[in-house]
């Protein structure tokens, strides 16, 4: 072997630990957590003495967890879809249309994002009180809501800026109607950023503590149930649901992700 | 030209934009099955013309009559007229058959009434069968344009217009694009309106042009016209290599270059001319032997020589002032740098104008 060779090889393996170091640190967390869940015991010891699968059994028969499911993805589901109508337009304010006013509303739109959540949740609460605003899943849809309509704005923003402005006036002058040219050119060419701030918007309101804890009353969402769980009360439910909740979340977003690059295999022969 | 009927006539035509005025009160008309060309360098307002024309922009003031009709307040998506932009807006989430097959769906034709247009279309521009189902995206710049060109002609426009389609084209395709849209406009017999900054390429498609500055139409005609009798410096400049003098009237028919310090016979001036600028092709301008050769003559010192293919160019200095001279590449000088040379030119191939 040449010292040529050598080196190259030498700097390959690196590479290879350096990613797959990066790797293990990513994802051993929620390794543990898939292994703290599969205990037969009550409390978490490590390591694992007793293994067995009662605690996905007991949680996926309890109740309440359903309930926590319910409320959890009945605010992910709303919010999504408010906030993907809301951001679209909202994106084509920012990045389309060149107005008066237009530099300062990209600045105010993008501003609660950089909030501190907690923050932002005991603000919400405190104005909630003050309007007379009951507290519940629902008044947490309209919390999650000024978070994340900035944040899918930005992301529908990005394909928004990319967006030809001559494709709408083509299609206006080949005859197409207002509407015509939305349905059939600006929501098409559009759609990968749709897709992608629709699932901004599920995952940031399906994972969202803060805003929730403050916002949600008498309802509990699924990271709320865990977090207080884990204050007082832990068994290993907590990880069983922490696991199931991780998983939704890969799914959703790998399944996404198969389904825009399938509709763009299909496009492209 | 004038015996066509006009299809397209502007009156007054004047675009602002807040302050800015981008179309200074454009009177022009244009006639059934033309191909005219709208010339002028960027930011001279072309744009903005064409854009009033298809309905893109209202004009701020002015009428424009289609066939006698105003249809100042018609939009886009209701006039008999079709664009091809300047990045083609060709619909990329749509293979190469839906873009062209957009305005006849946007119709409700029916589905294989559209198909066997578009693929008629496809043939008349010679894009593949096969390019039906393309990925658009995956078209090659010449192929793209075919596709512009082939869905606006599905629109079954009167009038088509092309805001500067080819200016991102190379140019050995740029010039066999330039044949293809020529042949097209005579086959379909429907006026093009077209836009380019570049003279070259307005003289080689066009029944007419109009040159356009800082807002204002300043010349209309043949390219013959255009070329052999600019109205102006600028016109004048604009077609390319161009040799210019001022000048000012000193008696009669002498016209005194200060800077030159030479006189010259004055070729047929416009009336009450006093000083202007003095043109001369570099095609016209010769490398003679003796004074008596020509009608007006110069003295320089040969600066440089381009070969240019099938022409030769030299520069030739006569004191600040660097002239151009084009041969034919058979009647190369064959002389050294920096030798003296005899340029002149007979009055009958010179141009007058103002500025």
């Amino acid at each position: 072997m040449s010292p040529a060779e050598r080196s190259q090889r030498w700097r390959a393996s690196l590479l290879w630990a350096w990613a797959l170091s990066v790797v293990v640190f990513m994802y051993l967390p929620a390794l543990c957590l898939l292994l703290a869940s599969s205990t037969a015991s009550r409390y978490f010891i490590f390591p694992i003495t007793r293994w067995g699968f009662d605690w996905w059994e007991k949680t996926f028969d309890s109740i309440q967890i359903r309930e926590l499911f319910k409320t959890s993805i009945s605010i992910a589901l709303i919010v999504t879809v408010i906030a993907v109508v809301i951001g679209f337009f909202g994106a084509l304010a920012f990045a389309r249309y060149d107005w008066k006013g237009r530099s300062l509303y990209q600045k105010l739109v993008l501003l609660p994002i950089f909030f501190p959540q907690s923050v932002l949740g005991l603000a919400l609460l405190l104005w909630f009180n003050a309007i007379g605003l009951p507290l519940s899943w629902k008044s947490a849809v309209f919390a999650h809501l000024v978070w994340i309509v900035p944040v899918v704005t930005l992301v529908i923003s990005i394909q928004v800026y990319s967006f030809d402005p001559a494709l709408e006036e083509a299609a206006f002058d080949l005859g197409a109607t207002r509407w015509q040219v939305m349905k059939e050119v600006t929501l098409p060419v559009l759609f990968p950023g749709l897709f992608s701030g629709a699932l901004f918007a599920f995952l940031l309101s399906w994972g969202n503590f803060p805003l929730s804890l403050f916002t949600t009353g008498a309802d509990t969402t699924v990271p709320e149930y865990l977090y207080a769980k884990m204050v007082a009360g832990y068994t290993p439910g907590v990880p069983v649901l922490g696991t199931v909740s991780t998983i939704t979340a890969a799914v959703l977003l790998l399944g996404g992700y198969g389904l825009i690059t399938l509709r763009r295999r299909a496009r492209l022969k | 030209m004038t015996t066509r009927s006009p299809v397209i006539d502007l009156r007054q035509i004047t675009k602002r934009f807040g302050n800015f005025t981008a179309v200074h009160s454009i009177d022009l008309s244009i006639g059934e099955g033309e191909f005219f060309t709208i010339v002028g360098p960027s930011g001279s307002g072309k744009t903005t013309v064409l854009r009033m024309l298809a309905g893109l922009e209202s004009p701020t003031g002015g009428d424009i009559l289609l066939r006698g009709q105003r249809i100042n307040d018609v939009p886009a998506n209701r006039r008999p007229t079709c664009m091809v932009f300047q990045s083609l807006a060709l619909f990329p989430h749509r293979t190469v058959g839906q873009n062209i097959e957009f305005p006849l769906k946007i119709r409700d034709v029916a589905p294989e009434e559209r198909r066997k247009r578009a693929l008629q279309l496809m043939a008349q521009l010679r894009l593949p069968e096969s390019y039906y189902g393309k990925n658009v995206t995956k078209c090659s710049g010449g192929e793209r344009q075919r596709v512009a060109l082939a869905r606006a002609l599905a629109y079954n426009p009167d009038i088509l217009f092309f805001d500067e389609p080819l200016s991102a084209i190379d140019y050995k395709l740029r010039k066999t694009l330039e044949k293809e849209l020529k042949d097209i406009h005579r086959e379909t017999g429907k006026t093009f309106i077209y836009i380019t900054h570049s003279l070259e390429e307005a003289m080689v498609m066009s029944d007419r042009i109009g040159v356009m500055r800082q807002g204002r139409l300043v010349q209309v005609g043949t390219p013959n016209e255009i070329y052999t009798a600019p109205n102006s410096k600028f016109v004048s400049e604009f077609i390319g290599d161009v040799n210019i003098v001022p000048v000012r009237l000193v008696n009669g028919n002498t016209l005194q270059s200060d800077e030159l310090g030479a006189q010259f016979v004055a070729p047929p001036m416009p009336s009450g001319f006093a000083a202007g600028h003095l043109v001369v092709r570099p095609e016209s301008l010769r490398i003679i032997e003796r004074r008596e050769d020509a009608e007006n003559a110069l003295r320089g010192k040969l600066y440089n020589e381009y070969a240019l293919g099938s022409r030769i160019q030299y520069q030739v200095r006569v004191g600040e002032q660097v002239f151009i001279v084009e041969r034919l590449r058979q009647q190369a000088l064959g002389k050294q740098r920096d030798s003296d040379v005899l340029i002149g030119w007979n009055t009958a191939d010179s141009i007058l104008v103002g500025d």
